[in-house]
């Protein structure tokens, strides 16, 4: 059946539980972000992306080679919000829904899909944003970029946990993962960037300063 | 657009997208599960065929591999709702998309820095 994120079996509990201590290392560090930046009138517009992201994560667009794929929602979340841990903050809440009520993606590696969706996605997702937006100085194409280097990063990082846990080989995890998420990218790409849009043309004030869109 | 009303169309957009998912959503493996059925020979890394059998068996074998033979019962496997088939994926999603609201609404008002 389909399991969208790391499934228990795949990681061994004793790394488990290291990725899980990373994961609150930098859910605390989110919460901390939360209380000094995230001002009270932001906080619908956190609900309806976290909702948003819960209700697009279950839309698996197909992909050649008999597979499919998913958006991931960090680097919106972190872009439109205007921090990494803003992506932490919301999917770790994603994940933790998913994983509880749905059995998608497990409990004992959820540690591991947090860091890989949340941190890694935000990290990337929004550092490579920042980055090529001072560069091209146009938000858009640097948000597809970003985007498409978030979820590629995200999905490489899980093919390593997988070569340490014993579960992939390194290089054909790295090339098959690399491969499918290459193209699943674009999707994520492609999402960002139209929502990207539709949120700075209905409401250019929301966006944070520091995620330098200019109209 | 007023804030209220982008608010008001993310949430309906939410919910519509919620709603379709089960319909429009495709059933091929994912990235990763796709990548683990092509390293354990229940399919070609570009092939699509998914032999169901050594899909099985790969399930198998990967416990053995990590030992981690934890299982968690989860009360709406997959999205489902027993007894009700798509519409009860949907009817899932919808709870799940407006649950996932309410929480990061209520998270966010209690970690939030006040205004």
């Amino acid at each position: 059946m389909i399991q969208l994120h790391i499934p228990d079996s795949f990681i061994p509990l004793l790394q488990a539980a290291v990725y899980w201590v990373i994961a609150l290392v930098f859910i605390a560090l989110s919460l901390r972000w939360a209380r000094a930046e995230m001002r009270e009138e932001k906080v619908p517009l956190v609900a309806v992306l976290a909702a948003g992201i819960f209700a697009i994560q279950a839309v698996n667009v197909p992909i050649p080679w008999g597979t499919s794929g998913h958006m991931v929602g960090a680097a919106l979340a972190a872009i439109v919000l205007g921090s990494p841990f803003a992506a932490v903050f919301v999917l770790t809440l994603v994940l933790i829904v998913q994983g509880v009520l749905f059995g998608d993606g497990g409990i004992t590696v959820m540690g591991a899909n947090i860091i890989n969706m949340g941190v890694i996605g935000g990290f990337v997702g929004f550092y490579s944003y920042k980055g090529l937006n001072r560069a091209i100085r146009n938000p858009y194409p640097a948000a597809f970029v970003a985007a498409w280097l978030s979820l590629f990063v995200s999905a490489l990082a899980c093919a390593v946990e997988m070569a340490i846990a014993g579960t992939f080989p390194l290089g054909l995890g790295l090339f098959s993962m690399g491969l499918y998420h290459a193209v699943i990218g674009v999707i994520e790409g492609a999402i960002t960037t139209v929502a990207l849009y539709l949120i700075f043309t209905a409401r250019p004030d929301i966006l944070p300063k520091e995620s330098g869109v200019t109209a | 657009m007023k804030k209220d009303n982008i608010l008001i169309f993310g949430i309906i957009i939410a919910l519509v997208i919620a709603v379709a998912a089960p319909f429009i959503a495709s059933s091929n493996p994912d990235g990763l599960e796709s990548a683990f059925f092509g390293i354990f020979g229940a399919k070609e890394i570009h092939g699509s065929e998914l032999n169901e059998d050594a899909a099985v068996a790969a399930e198998e074998q990967v416990q053995e591999i990590t030992g981690n033979t934890f299982s968690y019962a989860a009360p709406f496997p997959d999205y489902s709702i027993e007894g009700l088939a798509k519409m009860g994926e949907a009817l899932a999603i919808v709870a799940g998309t407006i649950l996932v609201l309410l929480v990061a609404f209520g998270l966010g008002k209690a970690f939030s820095r006040p205004g």
